[in-house]
């Protein structure tokens, strides 16, 4: 049977619900097809090609010269478009040839059906619609999730707030295409970005006025804003730090590109907040880092404060551990844990009265079984510091010796925790090296032929060879760091040895 | 204006793709399987093909397989897959030159590869794999 009306449309969706429909009364099918190529000069069959697979020959003999015919102007009956194009057919092609995505609907020779195909016309061009603007959303919703995946795995691998901000204003400035970009920090001082994500300085012709006056209405009311200054659009976000501090994130491109647009402000706002978010994390990750910083510190000040003799003391087996522990290929976050459990490992000492502490000359058997008591109160001071508990072994070991003579548990070996091995070393060499109050300082070579004899006995001859390596090279390479830390304390002492 | 070949099962996220291709100026044929899409490039010929990996009948691989040989595709290969597989596709495919974008994908980096892929510019050497069609690169 030979189809009586034609749809052209170049919308799939279209296509499949009118193509399955037959019109009321004699049943004939409608023929639907797409007119892509109506503006071009080749011949209708290449156009019909494209057309609905099992209709293809029936719009060839009716659809298609039909509508090449309406832009040329030789037809103007019976025929409708959308609602916007009333006057027919011929003004319809006309659109299609000019790009128009909306579909024409052509009818031959029964004019009883037009307002059947109108109204599912119209009814599916609705629902397209509809379609459309859920696949915009769509659109924009893809590009920020994409923007976010894209964005975690880079941030996890930066630990550095600032380096953290520069990638975020980097992917919005790339994001925007923005020409420039600066921040309003929340001192009230301006930076500026390139289009290379280098320092710049403003664009030409903007009021720094007007820039400050965008800067503090994002300020105030944490809003996406936009606007248009001498021949550049700005789009401004706030990137909240912690503490409300507010950074002012500005993007410029020149108007000749194009304003931006409801999307442009999503996605920069949903950048920003994110990158806020994870900002704010680090930030707090980085205050609590200074702040155990800073009870150590203030805990070496309280050692210190103790016992004068062993001022110093712990600064330099603190740094000491540090640098043997370097030589067993510990990660950051280990060395750190060890260096604090160096310059801790006499905390306990706090608890020893003074007048054992600072006696001149030997200690009595009793006297000394009360010293033996610091590791045992070292741990007891730190152990409620939930972060310092890796800390812990070394302060509670470190006078533990390989051969099972050591203090307060007397193990053996392997079973002294790794740091411990590394502070008594440390420890003992400093102790060593310095004046105490029953005896003068010994020689680094009478040192070092101490810990040499003890080794595989009170020393770990690990960590003993460790130090050796460790503390020649550091000799070697930072004298003025040496110099500063282990001479200048020794240069009163004159060698007893 | 490119010819574009689409592959893609899921009939909104074809749409959307088609959408977003034609917005940009491509002229864009849809297919909604493999077996569709290689029947089209037999029968014709096209500048860009984007294609989905996971699809009932021929994938998104064996679609690839089946249609560099045909020399039919002139500019490249543009492959969408999920992010959470990306590395083991991403294998699979290092013997063909194509563009691979995870999904859910970003519309600006595709339209951002199949410019690139369709720019006028036709001195750079055509991609290895591929069996140009001598008659269209003139």
């Amino acid at each position: 049977m030979k189809p009586t009306s034609a749809v052209v449309t170049d919308e799939a969706l279209l296509q499949n619900l009118l193509g399955d429909i037959s019109l009321p009364g004699n049943g004939t099918p409608l023929s639907v097809g797409v007119l892509a190529t109506l503006g071009n000069p080749q011949p209708p069959a290449h156009c019909m090609r494209t057309c609905l697979n099992s209709r293809a020959d029936a719009i060839e003999s009716h659809g298609c010269p039909f509508l090449v015919a309406a832009a040329e102007g030789r037809v103007d009956d019976g025929c409708l478009k959308d609602g916007h194009c009333p006057r027919g057919y011929q003004a319809a092609a006309r659109q299609i040839a000019l790009g128009d995505k909306h579909a024409v609907v052509v009818t031959v020779g029964a004019p009883t059906h037009v307002d059947t195909v109108a109204h599912l016309f119209e009814r599916v061009t609705q629902l397209l619609e509809e379609n459309t603007g859920f696949a915009e959303e769509m659109i924009q919703n893809y590009e920020q999730l994409n923007l976010i995946f894209d964005l975690i795995p880079q941030i996890a691998e930066l630990s550095d707030t600032r380096a953290i901000e520069r990638l975020l204003l980097q992917k919005v400035r790339h994001l925007l295409r923005a020409t420039s970009l600066c921040v309003h920090d929340s001192r009230g001082g301006w930076s500026w970005l390139d289009e290379y994500g280098e320092a710049g300085a403003p664009p030409p012709g903007l009021s720094a006025q007007q820039l400050e006056l965008v800067a503090s209405t994002v300020r105030n009311t944490s809003h996406i804003q936009v606007a248009t200054q001498s021949e550049y659009e700005l789009l401004a976000g706030a990137l909240v730090h912690l503490d409300n501090a507010v950074n002012v994130v500005i993007a410029l491109r020149p108007s000749r590109n194009g304003a931006f647009t409801a999307g442009d402000m999503m996605l920069t706002d949903s950048v920003l907040a994110f990158g806020g978010q994870l900002i704010r994390n680090n930030e707090l990750h980085e205050r609590l880092h200074a702040l155990s910083f800073q009870i150590t510190r203030a805990l070496v000040a309280a050692i210190d404060k103790k016992d004068h003799y062993t001022s110093g003391h712990s600064e330099r087996v603190g740094f000491l551990t540090r640098l043997i522990a370097q030589e067993f290929g510990l990660s950051a976050a280990e060395l750190q844990i060890t260096e604090w459990a160096g310059l801790l490992h006499d905390i306990g000492k706090i608890g020893i009265p003074e007048t054992i502490l600072c006696k001149p000359g030997k200690l009595t058997k009793e006297e000394f079984d009360v010293i033996k008591k610091h590791p045992r109160m070292g741990y007891d001071i730190l152990k409620p510091i939930a972060s310092f508990e890796l800390v812990l072994d070394g302060v509670l070991y470190h006078h533990e010796n390989p051969d099972g003579s050591g203090y307060p548990k007397g193990l053996h070996g392997d079973q002294i925790p790794l740091v411990a091995r590394i502070i008594h070393v440390a420890d003992t060499f400093d102790a060593l090296t310095s004046t105490r109050s029953y005896r003068e300082a010994f020689s680094y070579e009478r040192a070092y032929e101490i810990i040499r004899q003890d080794m595989g006995k009170r020393m770990d001859r690990e960590a003993a060879e460790a130090f050796f390596r460790a503390f020649g090279k550091f000799q070697e390479n930072e004298p003025e760091k040496f110099e500063r830390l282990f001479l200048q304390h020794r240069e009163q002492t004159d060698d007893p040895a | 204006m490119s010819r574009i070949l689409v592959a893609e099962d899921d009939p909104h996220i074809l749409r959307l793709i088609a959408m977003w291709l034609k917005r940009n100026g491509h002229d864009v044929v849809e297919a909604r399987n493999g077996n569709g899409a290689r029947d089209l490039v037999v029968a014709e010929t096209f500048d860009v093909l984007v294609t989905d990996i996971n699809m009932p009948g021929l994938d998104g691989i064996q679609l690839i397989e089946a249609v560099v040989s045909t020399g039919h595709i002139h500019r490249g290969i543009v492959v969408l897959t999920n992010r959470w597989d990306h590395g083991e596709i991403r294998e699979r495919l290092s013997q063909w030159d194509v563009r691979v974008i995870p999904k859910p994908f970003s519309p600006s980096r595709l339209s951002e590869v199949v410019d690139k892929l369709t720019a006028v510019d036709t001195s750079e050497a055509p991609h290895e794999g591929f069996v140009p069609d001598q008659s269209s690169l003139s």
